[in-house]
């Protein structure tokens, strides 16, 4: 009885957190890749497409 | 939270990225197109400029080791169509940026607020902006620098460096914390970053100097509308509007 009372109060709680967690992870991870793509990708026509954002955000361009 | 985070980014790197692209446009892209007048004429001037008894190198000067006939590399039409692409690009970075911001906020256990996006935002343009400018200043095209590997390097370990310095120092507070902040945001700058080539570029001074400034004042403007835009997106866009309704 005691257990189903600590799991239904603490159940919430850690899923919250690791939604938190997930919710951070997925985050940072798509932002690091959009912001690679942007502002690194060796490829020249992303470069060429990027060109003048990456000299104005001070990215190492060329 | 996930739907939340995404759309709040979206929202923020958007509106980030509209007022960015306008200045960028109005006050770096002329810069820009001036500086690459002098980056054509340079091989040029190069070749013109070698003695006579080089004959290997001056067959050599002024182009590239692409086969003679293959296709040329795709770049936006000058105008319109680079400007639109240097939006693109702004919007991705924009999105990309205020994901992060917003994954930094919320691993932190911060509710993001115009406060708590402000601030986190100043911090991330002092890790990505202001700390990799201090050893690698914003160029323009035709100047001389170090290898592009070697920079972008140095620039991604700059910054992540200054982002977990000042994590430590802003949000652990400990003394050991702070202590270890510092070490990390001097450090890259102790190690120096990678230096340019001995040479002198064809780009004047002025037009240098006043596009690495104009670069960092755009840069700050970037991500306060990053911060300020994902602290009023969070609290205002989408499923949060659904939650207190």
């Amino acid at each position: 009885m005691t257990t189903t009372t600590q799991s239904s109060s603490f159940a919430p709680v850690a899923t919250r957190a690791n939604e938190r967690l997930m919710a951070a992870a997925l985050a940072a991870f798509l932002g690091l890749g959009l912001v690679f793509m942007a502002g690194f990708s060796p490829a020249i026509a992303l470069h060429n497409a990027a060109h003048d954002f990456r000299h104005a955000q001070n990215f190492p361009c060329h | 939270m996930i739907l939340r985070l995404l759309s709040a980014a979206l929202a923020a790197g958007f509106l980030a990225a509209v007022v960015a692209t306008g200045l960028q446009l109005a006050l770096t892209s002329p810069l820009i197109l001036e500086a690459e007048k002098y980056e054509q004429r340079e091989p040029s001037r190069a070749a013109q400029a070698l003695p006579p008894t080089l004959p290997i190198v001056l067959a050599h000067a002024g182009h590239d080791h692409a086969a003679p006939d293959a296709a040329p590399e795709w770049q936006p039409a000058p105008g319109f169509q680079r400007m639109a692409f240097t939006g693109l690009a702004t919007l991705v970075g924009g999105v990309g940026y205020a994901l992060m911001l917003g994954a930094v906020l919320i691993a932190c256990g911060r509710e993001p607020t115009l406060q708590t996006g402000l601030a986190f935002a100043l911090a991330g343009f002092a890790s990505v902006s202001l700390a990799p400018s201090l050893g690698l200043p914003p160029e323009l095209p035709g100047q001389e620098a170090a290898p592009l590997l070697a920079r972008q390097a140095w620039w991604v370990m700059t910054a992540a460096a200054t982002a977990m310095g000042l994590y430590l120092i802003g949000v652990r507070r400990s003394f050991i914390a702070i202590l270890g902040g510092l070490v990390l945001i001097a450090g890259p700058h102790i190690a120096g970053a990678p230096p340019p080539p001995d040479s002198t570029s064809e780009v004047p001074a002025a037009l240098a100097a006043q596009f690495a400034a104009r670069s960092l004042a755009i840069g700050a403007v970037f991500w306060a509308m990053i911060g300020l835009g994902f602290g009023w997106a969070w609290q205002n866009v989408g499923p949060a509007r659904r939650r207190h309704a």
